[in-house]
């Protein structure tokens, strides 16, 4: 039988007490679980908005114009570089997007992660309108234009399939089924964007290969979209590296528009992670409390144990094993109470947000009512270290 | 072997002052049996504190085999507690959350020793109560618990046991039960002081010391062969 055993078997016939001394350090746990877990709820809610601006990166050639001089004299200027990307640039740039996801999420998966638009802009004529035709790859566009909303027919599936932006459709009087004629092959609409608001009202979208083959531009790209998976992606690091190791092509992260707004929501989550703090002090004093309370409930007991032997070590010992068990207690159920206390007040503060439990708070919640308990009894146990075999006896 | 010289115990000061022990000196041979009579306030249970290391002296000395252990601070107590001096009480002192063997186990547990279960069962045989092993002290009569608590004493081998009217809260039959219990650990050599009112009980030691006022008032040796020895 070890010394811990000793202070299980007296837990359990102190349930009440222990219960009570545990509650001190519920209420702390329970308010840093309950704000951790709506702030995360909050702030994937706005990480979501901010994905729909948009890709991450933009990649498009590096076309340098040169001023041509001869002494004063200025010969126009020459256009240095091509105006297209080769596709053949593709696997590269994956190579290199994906690698520094993986580096930075510190993953293994093997597969694609990053989603790569690549487009292929045309000026063109059709039905006597001159408008510009887009190709793309149909299943990455639709992954980075998160916005796009038909308003008739369906996506592209097709290789002489077109989708038509809003008013593209109505200045041609398109429709879903129609055909426009591509220099020469027929292409069928397969259907209609709703207005966006951005160019792509003005555009028609095609197969990029199509689109090559119609123009002549087999594996060329005008420009590719990426965007990374996640919020933590470390976008600027990915155009950097591919503005270094591709030659002809430049790579430029778009700016976080809504930084701002996360800067509000993190100082809310300060001004409230404060507010747990003291509600975890609080608590600390409770608990304090009722150690005091427990050790001169136990003072009997305390001496009984010094006269057959127990150390001062050992009595400050039972005390610290019996915080750890009310630590886990109170971990256990104030992360339970935290997460319940989210799913009430998370829809209130942040409106229409899903709370989801964050099994990630369990580990701190135990860790922080453990250290609370521990640093709770730590004076009441050295107290009850100090108690005399002979006062324990008088004070009966 | 314990001597008590001089021992002087002074409680409170001025108009409150009480001397509990006046000048008692006293030597507890190796497997001696003390009796300690007298009246209620006469010292006999701070004379019994003090050999035991429970309280302070005033003045005067308390040597344990050769060592001054008056003035011994709680840590260094935890020595002498862990196997030379145990005490019985009165009140049993039983650890209510704990059964008879684990009560009995506890100062093996202190001293680092609580995987060795076969001692506290055999002790606790040796008392008669290993039916009883598993069963909390409130399940228990108060001989029994008294039984365990005797046992709880002599599992780590003690030379002396200090016992502070052991059989004060029995029946004449249980007291005499914890008696002859008392008097079989003397017989295997253990020295054993006991506080007392009881002339009966007294009267099976083999050396009685009766107190007032914090005085020695009288030595009776009933085996004068062991004492002078």
């Amino acid at each position: 039988m070890k010394l811990y055993e000793i202070v299980v078997k007296d837990i359990m016939r102190r349930k009440r007490r222990v219960l009570y001394a545990a509650l001190g350090v519920v209420i702390g746990t329970m308010t840093v679980v309950g704000i951790l877990t709506i702030a995360s709820a909050g702030e994937t809610k706005i990480y979501r908005q901010l994905e729909q601006y948009g890709p991450n990166l933009t990649v498009i050639p590096a076309i340098n114009n040169l001023d041509m001089k001869l002494g004063n004299l200025s010969m126009g200027t020459l256009t240095v570089g091509e105006n297209y990307i080769p596709q053949e640039q593709l696997v590269k740039i994956r190579q290199i997007a994906d690698s520094s996801i993986r580096q930075a999420l510190n993953i293994t998966d093997e597969g694609d992660i990053a989603t790569i638009a690549p487009k292929l802009y045309e000026n063109t004529n059709v039905n006597g309108v001159s408008l510009v035709v887009v190709g793309v790859d149909a299943q990455q566009e639709r992954i980075v234009k998160t916005w796009w909303e038909l308003s008739k027919g369906k996506y592209i599936e097709e290789t002489d399939e077109a989708l038509v932006g809003a008013i593209a459709a109505d200045l041609l009087k398109l429709n879903v089924g129609d055909t426009i004629a591509l220099n020469g092959s027929s292409i069928k609409v397969s259907g209609i964007l709703k207005e966006t608001g951005s160019a792509d009202d003005y555009q028609i979208f095609i197969a990029l290969a199509t689109v090559q083959s119609a123009f002549n531009k087999a594996g060329m790209i005008s420009s590719l979209d990426i965007r990374a998976l996640c919020n933590a992606c470390p976008v600027e690091m990915i155009a950097d590296s591919i503005n270094k190791n591709i030659p002809g092509v430049r790579a430029i992260a778009v700016k976080q528009i809504a930084k701002s707004e996360m800067g509000l929501v993190e100082k809310m989550n300060n001004l409230m992670l404060a507010l747990a703090g003291i509600t975890l002090a609080v608590g600390l004093f409770g608990v304090i409390n009722t150690m005091m309370a427990s050790v001169h409930e136990r003072i009997k007991d305390i001496g009984i144990m010094r006269a057959v032997g127990a150390s001062r070590k050992q009595i400050i010992r039972i005390f610290i094993y019996e915080a750890v068990f009310i630590g886990i207690l109170g971990g256990i159920i104030g992360y339970l109470f935290g997460t319940a206390l989210a799913y009430i007040i998370g829809p209130l503060i942040f409106e229409g947000t899903t709370i989801y439990i964050v099994p990630q708070y369990f580990p701190l919640a135990l860790i922080l009512s453990i250290v609370v308990a521990v640093a709770a009894t730590i004076y009441p146990a050295i107290h009850a270290s100090e108690i005399r075999v002979a006062d324990s006896f008088r004070s009966i | 072997m314990l001597e008590v010289s001089n021992a002087t115990k002074i409680y409170g000061e001025g108009p409150t002052r009480v001397v509990a022990l006046d000048n008692v000196s006293l030597t507890v041979e190796d497997g001696n049996f003390i009796a300690i009579m007298g009246p209620s306030g006469s010292g006999k249970s701070t004379l019994l504190n003090i050999i035991g290391g429970l309280d302070y002296l005033t003045s005067g000395e308390v040597i344990l085999d050769g060592k001054r252990i008056d003035g011994y601070d709680e840590n260094a107590l935890v020595g002498i507690r862990r196997g030379k001096i145990a005490y019985v009480f009165q009140q049993y002192h039983l650890l209510p959350s704990l059964t008879a063997l684990e009560n009995v186990l506890l100062p093996l547990i202190f001293a680092g020793d609580g995987s060795n279960e076969k001692d506290a069962v055999n002790i606790l045989k040796g008392v008669g109560l290993e039916k009883r092993a598993d069963h909390k002290p409130s399940q228990l009569s108060g001989g029994e618990q008294q039984r365990v608590a005797i046992a709880r004493a002599i599992v780590n081998r003690p030379n002396l046991i200090l016992a502070d009217e052991p059989t004060g809260n029995m029946d004449q039959k249980t007291g005499n039960e914890i008696l002859e219990l008392f008097k079989r650990l003397n017989e295997e050599g253990r020295s054993i002081v006991m506080v007392t009112h009881s002339p009966d009980i007294a009267a099976h030691a083999k050396e009685i010391i009766t107190l007032q006022d914090g005085r020695i008032t009288g030595r009776i040796q009933r085996d004068k062969k062991k004492v002078t020895s």
